[in-house]
């Protein structure tokens, strides 16, 4: 493995890395950019054969990888697919990632009498069944990969009644309860923190309540043990406005705003030098400014001083 | 059912119904709910134009791009996803094409989709090397107890429609529009080979006998009874440019038994449109 390898860096500099996605395959492997790690969505590469998977062998000799999954569904009361589980399990050997990641989220259920799956990142209640539900699908997850799996926080654009009788509780406890019970790592998205603080700030408006969405951000991340965090993403949103509404879409489709950047700055004195990831999804631009974001995500590390 | 299943189910519900089932929702989400619920079935109906033109590129450009996104979410919600790989979704878009009254002018699409389903799953199949030097066997070894490994992904597909030259038409360098529409007119029926050479996937028109061949290779039948099945094709002509074109791999000895085992799991996409 060449110098770009995560191992490589001094391990109180944070490793950054981006999103690999198709429109930078070629140009990616033609000029070997310095990045500590290259993140795939790992069902992009379930394939037995074929020309994706040659591609991500290829990147694999040169960059760590980290796998981040979108479809194991983690949150389903009708358990995991252990078609997915097996695919990913291959893929895991196959490339031997630096990390596993996917969502606290569902996606897979009945309908009718068929099991489907929405191939969305679907909001779960934080209650006392779905963690329990999300800590059994955890389990399984890292006892087939027989590693630690990492799960990331949603943004979510539906959000569930809190009913007594289902031990309702705050995200940041329900996804520290995940850590402790199960081992796993957490997957913290400040952007996604960020969408969901500036939609509950647009909830809150319509009954004529002032919220300020970055004081909500730092005493949600305030609440999150410091020695669970694997890795943090940063990413772009965007706001959808109509005559009637506004909602903000976290499209990753945007360089990183002031606001998540300045969150980036308190989780890194907060949690320390963990990996970082530049996630672009949706007009996906030039690698370079994938890069430049790297260098920002860099610098802004390096000003905000780990603790 | 559990709380936890009663809400999930209601959110699948309300995305995968058409028209939209919110009532169940309703008594579980906080408000305002409406508009985080369009959200997700407007990314759903993205992600599913999305996934369907990645298959079916073809398709898409014969049908239009406002007729393929409204198909689209008409089939999002008629075969919703079952796996949380969007690439395994989308085998029964021929059949729902062929099913659709508002198609039923173009019959043909449904071949072609036939096609292009068979292409997008080449393209994943596993990986196989070609070995020219196990071709000795054909001059060493009883026939009948031989059998020819095939590339990733192969399939042979039948139509009753000029599928291969609608198919090429859509490509760099294949017949024009006037050409195919000439075939069309005179319902010129071509059989299709879908296969992978290397890591790129192949689709061309099949030669006289080739898909009887082929055919019987993948239902694992020995080079002899194989060969039989096609007599207008010419075997040892045949040979040389399909291991060129990386159609053909190479020759193995089948095991005791093995003759007429059923098909190879690598190249059992061989379907009668």
């Amino acid at each position: 493995m060449s110098s770009r390898a995560t191992g490589l860096r001094p391990p109180t500099i944070a490793q950054v890395g981006v999103g690999w996605r198709q429109p930078h395959y070629a140009e990616l492997l033609e000029r070997l950019p310095q990045l500590d790690f290259l993140e795939v969505h790992s069902e992009n590469f379930f394939a037995e054969g074929g020309a994706a998977l040659a591609t991500l062998q290829r990147a694999r000799a040169d960059y760590c990888l980290s796998l981040h999954g979108v479809g194991l569904s983690l949150g389903s009361a009708a358990g995991l697919d252990p078609w997915h589980l097996e695919r990913l399990a291959a893929l895991v050997r196959r490339v031997e990632p630096e990390r596993v990641s996917d969502h606290a989220c569902f996606a897979r259920g009945a309908l009718g009498a068929s099991l489907v799956h929405a191939s969305d990142l679907l909001p779960i209640p934080f209650c006392r069944e779905a963690l329990d539900v999300l800590c059994g699908n955890v389990s399984r997850v890292q006892d087939r990969l027989g590693r630690q799996l990492v799960v990331e926080n949603l943004s979510a654009y539906l959000h569930w009644l809190d009913v007594p009788e289902l031990e309702p509780m705050a995200e940041p406890e329900f996804l520290a309860s995940l850590a402790r019970r199960t081992g796993c790592g957490l997957l913290i998205d400040v952007n996604n923190i960020y969408v969901n603080a500036l939609n509950a700030g647009l909830a809150a408006a319509q009954s004529g309540t002032v919220r300020d969405p970055i004081r909500d951000c730092r005493e949600w991340l305030d609440r999150i043990p410091v020695d669970v965090v694997a890795e943090i993403h940063l990413a772009g949103h965007c706001h959808v406005r109509t005559a009637q509404d506004e909602i903000v879409i976290d499209d990753h489709g945007s360089r990183v705003c002031d606001a998540v950047w300045s969150l980036y700055r308190h989780s890194v004195q907060r949690f320390g030098p963990v990996p970082a990831l530049i996630e672009w999804d949706t007009d996906v631009p030039a690698l370079d400014v994938l890069l430049q974001e790297v260098a920002l995500a860099r610098a802004t590390h390096t000003q905000a001083g780990a603790p | 059912m559990s709380a936890l299943l009663d809400r999930q189910q209601a959110l699948l519900a309300a995305l995968f119904a058409w028209p939209p089932a919110t009532e169940p929702l309703a008594r579980h989400v906080q408000l305002p709910w409406t508009r985080g619920l369009q959200a997700y079935q407007t990314n759903g109906h993205a992600l599913a134009q999305r996934a369907l033109g990645a298959a079916y590129p073809v398709l898409a450009q014969l049908v239009g791009g406002e007729s393929f996104a409204a198909m689209a979410r008409a089939f999002w919600h008629a075969h919703p996803p079952q796996r949380g790989d969007l690439a395994q979704w989308g085998d029964a878009l021929p059949e729902f094409v062929r099913a659709s009254a508002q198609l039923a002018q173009e019959p043909y699409l449904a071949d072609v989709a036939s096609v292009e389903w068979a292409r997008h799953c080449s393209a994943g199949a596993p990986d196989r090397e070609p070995d020219r030097s196990s071709f000795a066997l054909l001059v060493e070894s009883d026939p009948a107890g031989l059998t020819l490994d095939l590339a990733p992904g192969c399939a042979v597909l039948r139509s009753t429609w000029p599928v291969a030259s609608i198919f090429a038409a859509h490509q760099d360098g294949g017949p024009g529009f006037e050409q195919v529409g000439a075939r069309m007119r005179d319902r010129v029926a071509e059989d299709v080979v879908v296969w992978r050479a290397g890591l790129r996937p192949q689709v061309r028109q099949a030669l006289p006998g080739e898909a009887a061949l082929l055919d019987a290779l993948l239902c694992g039948m020995p080079v002899l009874g194989a060969v039989d099945a096609a007599p207008e094709l010419d075997f040892q002509a045949w040979l040389g440019p399909a291991f060129e074109c990386g159609l053909l791999l190479g020759a193995r000895l089948l095991g005791p038994g093995a003759a007429g085992a059923g098909p190879d799991p690598i190249g059992a996409f061989s379907t009668p449109l």
